[in-house]
């Protein structure tokens, strides 16, 4: 796809992005001026509509800055503030700029108190929350859903991270929105539980993909044997493998960014997060064994890479959960045989 | 990196309209057709079901109306296709012929070539078969052996040609051979269409594959005369030829669905009742089945717009083989039913057969090395 703004974004990241600033956020240091300049080229405002403020960049190519920044492991919530100005539009809500992040809301309780709502209860391993001004998450109120904005300041939050050292917390929540932080969603457009799944596939396929490149520069450059690496068949295959599993993730997640907002989202998105998630042990795996003992140092750019995505392969639903959920609906389905549901199950709707 | 996108099918490329007539059709004509014939998949073999596919226009779907065909889009085709190999219909007859010699022929053969025998294609009347293994060339095709020299009138074939799918019924071949010496490895090779049942001096005899089956053939040319006009294409260019057929060849569902007649018998058992470490695996088995789809499709979408994803394809064919080749395993972790070839219960008897099947599906249409080769090679690798 030809997009002035992947390759803005893409250049951006290459100018900003070094194995030096992935070392310092994951030692803890926010890359502020980073963000500042994401923020001014406008790639948070990207899937918000024009007018609410936004660009109204179609979805899958709005989509496409998520895969874009996991390939550059970029140590920033981009892909969370992405999505979460997008839900907040979708409910009449003003995206309030700065960092945002994103939650489950699933364990949260709601309760109508006068003109306001009362919200309690934990959010748990929530990406990037210190570094968040908000946590924008989902909830049920009365059967209806409801958008919420979490201001970070007036949460208790108990800080973690993941595996690649970055932040990860818990936070509990005791506190009243009035409805400018607060609004039914008008329509569905999938719980967060599924734009987070949506987005960790993406972010994983563009990780993968740079994996794949870096490997196969290690294979052209390392020697042994009195020739570089990569002429061993058994090297071939293994790069050849990671390939695959590269490409059919990156084929998971933009199926089902392509389904944004349809039908086939719930079910796309649960066979993106599982096949992407399965593809980041393969690559993850040979990528080390491709680069040896030096792939296997803090020094070498390499784990950052995997670090992330073994990360994201657990967050928003494992391989279990959504192999399980997908599982129950192929069997379930009413359809006559499995590969009706197989063919449904991606179909675009009749075209216009 | 461009080796690992593949580009989503064009919107509206599911043609429902086109797939619920194709379902009718297969419900009625493969009514009595019982789950261990499907799961010969696109190995089963029936004229009159080509015949019958043909009059409704779904061979030849990608061919110009003026040879028989129906000018519509390989997106069109794949809907079809797809549809066919799910229900387990008996293609061969018409499947290799409509896949890539009838495109092959349009594109490089001669107009009396092509008003000869592409209609006839579009017809569901002809079988074809492909001439390329011998038995020292097997992966490495540039080791042809089997040479045409040329005569007055033509050329005199000799040589052996081995692994050749339905030669024993087939009308036609399409001969990969050499026809002249080069210092290039690919120099020197050459196609000729070549008629089997008009040809003398052509002797086909069974291999019978380890599951009792008969696709496979050794087919001698002991001086075969071939007229001038059985060569298809430029003389010498064989190699580039061979080459461009691949991404037809190497992308298509049939690389990813040859066991589906053992996942909807497994999935008929486990409707009933299922685990969640059951509900797990099939939704493990869907996942892979959704993404393998769309990224076929994708390719088709390449294809129809004149590209040549050789490189996409080979990649689909890898992991479409390792999928198939999977599903034994997977209907075994799942449920404790023997195989039993031939057996009155269809999950028994669809078992043992895929069971002895599947080696063949990553040597078939390049073996997995070749492909991983060829992927490896495309990412860079110097």
């Amino acid at each position: 796809m030809e997009s002035m703004i992947h390759d803005m974004a893409e250049r951006l990241f290459r100018n900003h992005v070094s194995h030096r600033l992935r070392e310092d956020a994951a030692a803890g240091q926010c890359p502020e001026a980073l963000w500042t300049l994401i923020e001014e080229a406008g790639l948070t405002m990207a899937m918000v509509p024009e007018e609410a403020g936004g660009f109204g960049v179609p979805a899958a190519e709005a989509l496409g800055l998520v895969r874009i920044s996991g390939a550059h492991g970029l140590p920033l919530p981009l892909a969370e503030t992405l999505i979460a100005n997008a839900v907040l539009a979708s409910a009449g809500l003003a995206p309030p700029g700065g960092r945002l992040t994103i939650a489950e809301g699933a364990a949260l309780r709601l309760e109508r108190r006068g003109a306001a709502i009362h919200i309690r209860g934990p959010l748990t391993l929530v990406p990037f929350a210190r570094w968040a001004d908000r946590i924008v998450t989902v909830a049920a109120l009365d059967g209806t859903d409801h958008v919420l904005s979490l201001p970070v300041k007036d949460l208790a939050l108990a800080p973690g991270h993941d595996l690649a050292g970055m932040p990860r917390d818990d936070a509990e929540v005791d506190l009243a929105l009035t409805e400018a932080d607060a609004r039914p969603l008008p329509r569905s457009i999938g719980g967060m539980r599924e734009l987070g799944a949506l987005i960790r596939s993406l972010a994983m396929a563009g990780a993968m993909e740079t994996i794949v490149k870096m490997s196969v520069e290690y294979a052209n450059d390392r020697v042994q044997f009195g020739r570089p690496i990569g002429k061993f068949q058994a090297i071939q295959h293994y790069l050849a493998t990671m390939a695959g599993e590269t490409a059919a993730s990156r084929t998971a997640a933009e199926m089902a960014a392509d389904s944004y907002d349809t039908p086939a989202f719930a079910l796309t998105v649960a066979a993106a997060k599982s096949r992407s998630g399965e593809a980041a042990e393969k690559v993850g795996a040979l990528a080390h064994q491709v680069h040896g003992a030096i792939g296997y140092t803090q020094e070498h750019a390499l784990h950052h890479f995997t670090k992330r995505i073994w990360s994201w392969r657990d967050e928003f639903g494992t391989e279990l959960d959504w192999t399980t959920e997908l599982g129950r609906a192929a069997l379930s389905s009413p359809r006559d045989t499995f590969w009706h549901f197989i063919t449904d199950s991606t179909a675009q709707g009749t075209p216009a | 990196m461009t080796l690992t996108a593949f580009p989503p099918p064009p919107p509206g490329a599911d043609y429902n309209e086109l797939r619920q007539e194709v379902r009718a059709f297969l419900a009625e004509e493969l009514a009595d057709f019982p789950p261990e014939k499907r799961a010969k998949s696109w190995n089963g073999f029936s004229r009159d079901f080509s015949r019958k596919l043909a009059q409704r226009g779904w061979v030849g779907m990608t061919f110009p109306k003026e040879y028989g065909g129906h000018a519509r889009s390989a997106l069109e085709r794949y809907v079809v296709s797809e549809e066919l190999l799910a229900a387990g219909a008996p293609v061969i007859s018409h499947w290799i012929a409509d896949r890539q010699s009838g495109p092959l022929i349009l594109a490089k053969g001669t107009e009396d070539q092509k008003r000869r025998i592409v209609p006839r294609i579009a017809a569901g009347e002809l079988c074809f078969c492909i001439g390329m293994s011998e038995p020292d060339s097997g992966s490495d095709l540039a080791a042809t052996r089997t040479i045409a020299t040329e005569v007055e009138g033509g050329f005199r074939i000799n040589g052996t040609k081995v692994w050749t799918t339905y030669a024993h019924v087939a009308d036609y071949m399409i001969l990969f051979c050499r026809t002249g010496k080069s210092d290039d490895r690919h120099g020197g090779m050459s196609q000729f269409l070549i008629d089997l049942k008009a040809t003398p001096n052509i002797r086909i005899s069974p291999i019978i594959d380890m599951g009792g089956e008969h696709h496979f053939n050794q087919v001698i040319f002991d001086d075969t005369f071939l007229p001038s006009d059985a060569l298809l294409g430029e003389q010498g260019e064989g190699w580039s030829q061979v080459m461009s057929e691949l991404a037809f060849e190497r992308s298509g569902p049939e690389r990813f669905l040859s066991s589906f007649a053992l996942i909807e018998e497994l999935i008929r058992l486990l409707r009933k009742e299922a685990t969640e470490a059951q509900q797990a695996e099939i939704g493990r088995l869907s996942a892979h089945l959704m993404v393998l789809r769309q990224m076929s499709r994708s390719v088709a979408g390449m294809l129809n717009e004149g590209k040549n994803p050789a490189l996409q394809a080979a990649i689909v064919k890898d992991l479409g083989a390792l999928y198939e080749q999977d599903i034994p395993r997977l209907a075994r972790s799942l449920v404790s039913r023997p195989a039993v070839p031939g057996g009155r219960d269809s999950y028994a008897a669809v078992l043992a057969y895929t069971e002895l099947a599947v080696p063949s599906f990553s040597l078939r249409g390049g073996t997995r090395e070749i492909l991983r080769g060829i992927i490896a090679r495309g990412l860079g690798l110097r």
